[in-house]
């Protein structure tokens, strides 16, 4: 075949010949500017007239991408003149930059990217447009954070800490089943706060994992819940954005529910024990109202934001009690609730890792920004292993 | 199958085989041939007129239903799509894999293969570029570097179609089964590398591999956001419509692919025609991953290139596996799909919304495409 392996000849001299001609591929989109129109001395989102949304899931998930919306709806009520872009199912990868661009076009010099993975494209957003501000939701950046970029969210292992509790009491096989998406510290501090939270309660509780490697994958999560439940899980919970095939599942089988992101009691109304879910509306505003005044550049939100129960505005709130959890549970998780709010915290020492490690010693509370720090490895208890690195 | 056949439709003489080729390069099969415009042809672009309208006004209809002006609907969304440097070359980032996983249906198609594996060997192109990439490390030059990941990920996607073929062959295994099948094993194959060895160290937890060098990575078109990828997968849509139409390798496909029987009784070695097909089907979605890689994303994440492959496979059906029909038709589905953007942010329509749109343009081409046979 001699004219196949010349054509592969040709292809390859016309990539090498291009790629002689051409610019550097830095990952910012150097080419954009048409649509921000503001130069690099105004400040980021400064007299913006739309704010940009955008999400990795569907806007009514029965999760983490519903309540987010919810969150950009409270923003359009707040500021009636600012038009509210949206925009559902962006990926975690390239195409987020281009569907972000364009919100910028219909003149939105403010971006919350919502999910963990949209953090490389907001960055790359941020570069190229000093005068847009860009939020993530719930990612860190890493090194020297840009004058127009930051992140934000709320310290989520808290209620789940409480929600343990109400599981450590409710299990009979002492065997709690754990549903999650990636190992991100995010995560791990989440399973590992309600493992301790069941704990406090149940000493012999332990926590079963399984990751599906999607944040709503509905035929995975069905797989992983039905594993759990066969080998003799009794409260399943989960860190997935949507969140009902699970939910539904557990009550299915007769199993208790912890739910997570949203209010999901209504797809369980036996199993359902408690849950965490966001309420957002007064996080976001301000953070719009911040920058809209020109003062986002050194805020609190110009850095890698995190509030919790110490600071009273959590927006990760505790969802309501299902018909099972009786008062003296109510009462011990109200009391555990006092007790992180102030002086405590769910990783209050001691704190060890499945390998025996001291992740924090007796008598230590660990502040708010060394806990995703540190939760890089399952506490005893858990039951799995996060895939090596 | 002993009785006689007919003729094959070619006026080979039998005893013809690979290695001593007879000059077929001016043989054009008739069912390969681009016609000139004819009065028949005409009449076909007349029934694409129609279908097309008729899904573009029953679309319409949908969005006045959500209570949606569709004339200002699809105003904003040409705007929007056309007007706008970065969704204008966001066209030609999008559809660089997508053109390239559709010509590695066509190519078997032209044997008369099914080859449903374009995003398996997409992954598998991105895969093998990574790891030589990071096996390569600083050691070479980087445009050496990009060469060999630019090779290497179109010897893993020949392999990974490779396993299918041999299925084929070895085993008269269904390849529109096996290729697949084998999608999910080469997301499987990312994952377990991107979750353990290949995990950026300074990465953010989720499992992804380091970013590529900025040197390793395909350069820009001038100032604009489109990579070389688009240049590269247009090379290879002519390379492949030049080589199906003109030499004797393509027209021996065409000759497998209208009847195998015959091809084989006529003297054609239709096993390694079959295996070759695939193979460079195979090579060119690989190369597809790389350019989504090196162009487009820098690093491999559980998402990588999810979907493309799919949509190449419906590219290559709506172009007819024409390569150069392929190549609109990549560029004519990522459009709209970009277009869709604008459905979000300007008509504040679901995320869905598009792909009623694209379901929609999809049968009023294969109604054409229907229509045209039944009257031919």
């Amino acid at each position: 075949m001699p004219k196949r392996r010349s054509s592969l000849l040709a292809l390859v001299l016309a990539l090498s010949l291009i790629a002689a001609a051409c610019g550097k591929n830095t990952g910012s989109t150097a080419a954009s500017g048409g649509g921000g129109g503001g130069g690099a001395s105004s400040a980021p989102g400064k007299g913006s007239t739309a704010v940009g949304f955008i999400f990795v899931g569907p806007k009514s998930d029965f999760g983490y991408n519903q309540a987010a919306y919810d969150g950009a709806k409270a923003v359009e009520k707040a500021y009636p003149d600012l038009k509210v872009l949206t925009a559902e199912n962006v990926p975690e990868d390239d195409n987020a930059t281009r569907v972000m661009e364009g919100m910028i076009a219909k003149g939105a010099k403010i971006i919350f990217a919502t999910s963990y993975g949209h953090l490389d494209a907001a960055m790359k957003v941020a570069a190229a447009h000093p005068d847009v501000a860009v939020v993530q939701q719930g990612n860190f950046i890493k090194g020297t954070i840009p004058a127009n970029a930051g992140t934000y969210f709320g310290t989520v292992y808290e209620p789940v800490y409480l929600a343990g509790i109400a599981a450590g009491k409710a299990t009979k096989s002492n065997k709690l089943g754990y549903v999650y998406a990636f190992p991100i510290p995010q995560t791990i501090s989440n399973i590992n706060a309600f493992t301790l939270g069941a704990q406090s309660v149940n000493p012999k509780a332990q926590t079963l994992v399984v990751n599906t490697s999607n944040w709503c994958d509905p035929s995975k999560q069905a797989d992983a819940a039905k594993s759990l439940l066969s080998q003799g899980v009794d409260v399943i919970t989960q860190h997935q954005d949507c969140t009902g095939t699970i939910t539904k599942a557990a009550e299915a089988a007769g199993a208790m529910v912890v739910g997570y992101h949203a209010d999901a009691s209504s797809l369980a109304p036996k199993g359902w024990l408690t849950g965490s879910e966001w309420a957002w509306a007064d996080l976001y505003t301000d953070i719009v109202k911040t920058a809209l005044a020109g003062s986002f550049t050194g805020s609190k939100y110009n850095a890698n934001f995190r509030v919790g129960f110490k600071d009273g505005k959590n927006p990760f709130v505790q969802s309501k009690y299902g018909p099972s959890v009786d008062a003296a549970t109510q009462a011990l998780i109200a009391k555990a609730k006092t007790l992180i709010s102030t002086t405590g915290s769910p990783f209050a020492g001691p704190v060890i890792a499945q390998d025996g490690t001291v992740l924090w010693a007796k008598g230590v509370v660990p502040a708010y920004a060394e806990i995703e720090t540190k939760n890089t490895v399952f506490v005893k208890g858990v039951v799995g292993q996060i895939p090596k690195s | 199958m002993t009785a006689p056949t007919a003729p094959p439709a070619s006026s080979d003489p039998p005893g013809v085989d690979d290695e001593a080729p007879i000059d077929l390069t001016d043989h054009v099969a008739p069912v390969v041939a681009d016609e000139p415009p004819t009065p028949r042809s005409w009449k076909g672009a007349g029934r694409w007129a129609v279908a097309m309208s008729l899904a573009i006004v029953i679309f319409g209809g949908l969005m006045l239903m959500k209570g949606v002006n569709p004339v200002e609907a699809y105003r904003s969304m040409i705007q929007s799509t056309f007007s706008n440097s970065d969704a204008f070359g966001g066209i030609f980032v999008r559809a660089t894999p997508i053109m390239l996983a559709a010509l590695a249906v066509s190519v078997p198609a032209r044997a008369g293969l099914i080859n449903v594996g374009g995003e398996g060997q997409l992954i598998i192109g991105g895969v093998a570029g990574a790891g030589v990439s990071l096996a390569a490390g600083g050691s070479l030059p980087a445009p050496v570097v990009l060469l060999l990941m630019a090779l290497g990920a179109m010897a893993a996607g020949a392999a990974w179609s490779g396993i299918a073929a041999g299925l084929r062959l070895g085993f008269g295994i269904n390849e529109a089964v096996t290729t697949l099948l084998l999608n999910y094993v080469a997301v499987d194959v990312m994952l377990y590398l991107i979750y353990a060895s290949w995990k950026d160290k300074n990465g953010s937890g989720q499992p992804a591999s380091a970013p590529l060098p900025v040197g390793q990575r395909l350069a820009l078109l001038g100032t604009s956001r489109v990579h070389i990828g688009i240049i590269i997968a247009l090379v290879a849509a002519v390379i492949c419509w030049l080589v199906l139409r003109r030499t004797s390798w393509g027209f021996r496909l065409s000759v497998v692919g209208g009847n195998p029987e015959a091809a084989r009784r006529s003297g054609l070695r239709v096993n390694s025609l079959v295996l070759s097909a695939m193979l460079v089907g195979g090579a060119l979605a690989g190369l597809g991953g790389l350019t989504q890689l090196a162009g487009a994303e820098f690093k491999l994440r559980p998402g990588f290139c999810a979907t493309y492959g799919y949509l190449g496979f419906l590219a290559s059906w709506l172009g007819r596996h024409r390569p150069l029909q392929v190549a609109v038709a990549a560029l004519v589905l990522s459009a709209i799909a970009i277009g869709g953007d604008s459905l979000q942010i300007d008509s504040n329509l679901p995320g869905a919304t598009v792909n009623i749109l694209i379901a929609l343009v999809l049968l009023a081409a294969f109604a054409a495409q229907r229509g045209a046979k039944e009257s031919s």
